[in-house]
């Protein structure tokens, strides 16, 4: 591939990655318990770290966090989206490598752990209430879930952008 | 393995919802510092009140025994879906607007 197109991609992967991110913040929550939410702009971030590459999917992330935040209007949730997104990547940094591409949904499930810790984390520094750890363990719970889901999600994305790439359009 | 997870977590947190001590004392946070403690046994008529920061303000209704936020003008709703505790168990939190309460046993 090349730059430009590297580029290109990315640009693209940012403003989807953000649509999603923007359209998800209109749905009401499926639980009411805080922090759980299906966090679908993650399949745009393991797009990006297993076609482009780390750099450019911390690029095509904190892109969409910092933006995500102001086009949300809630500034004030900036610091657990970026902290749960700095642990969430760290994590599939080093892990991507670790399991082959059939198996990126184990990459997102232990992002999406990550992602959640670092939230609650974040959480409690910020509250300066402890209690709310219990939370914890139903942050666990749907980590597994949203971060499954969200695996397969981006699996499929891959698969679609290399028959597109395959495609007689590009040589 | 991962399944063996949510298993685990679902059960750890319904398991963490019925431990609770049945507390009196209702505090409330709200970015880091405690703005109120209300002892809960000590209330006889409900009454409501507003708490309000630069994030935004939620409503917060107090009966006896019991402290619930009944409005919040924060998208999720997801602190008056809670509905009321009155127990140590599970705080309610308002993240968007770093508001926590939660109860303990002694006054």
């Amino acid at each position: 591939m090349s730059r430009t197109k590297r580029l290109a991609l990315m640009a693209a992967l940012a403003a989807i990655a953000l649509t999603i991110f923007v359209a998800e913040a209109q749905l009401p929550p499926p639980v009411p318990i805080p922090g759980i939410k299906l966090g679908l702009s993650n399949i745009v971030t393991l797009v990006a770290m297993a076609v482009l590459g780390r750099r450019e999917a911390g690029a095509v992330l904190a892109v969409r966090i910092l933006l995500g935040s102001v086009f949300t209007g809630s500034v004030s949730a900036l610091i657990f989206s970026a902290a749960g997104g700095l642990f969430a990547y760290l994590v599939m940094c080093l892990t991507v490598n670790l399991f082959p591409r059939k198996l990126l949904w184990v990459v997102s499930t232990f992002a999406a752990l990550a992602h959640n810790a670092g939230q609650l984390a974040a959480a409690v520094w910020v509250s300066g209430t402890p209690s709310i750890l219990v939370y914890a363990p139903a942050l666990v719970a749907s980590g597994v879930v949203t971060g499954v889901f969200t695996g397969f999600g981006a699996m499929y994305l891959i698969r679609a952008l290399e028959r597109l790439n395959r495609g007689p359009a590009s040589k | 393995m991962f399944s063996a997870l949510f298993i685990l977590g679902c059960g750890v947190f319904l398991w963490l919802k019925n431990t609770g001590d049945a507390g009196s004392v209702a505090d409330i946070w709200l970015d880091g510092e405690l703005i109120e403690s209300i002892d809960l046994n000590a209330v006889t008529i409900p009454y409501e009140f507003e708490v309000s920061s630069e994030y935004g303000s939620n409503v917060i209704h107090v009966s006896h025994g019991a402290i619930a936020v009944t409005e919040a003008d924060c998208p999720d709703q997801i602190c008056v879906a809670q509905g009321a505790i009155a127990d140590s168990a599970i705080p309610i939190v308002c993240m968007p607007h770093r508001l926590v309460i939660e109860i303990r046993g002694e006054p």
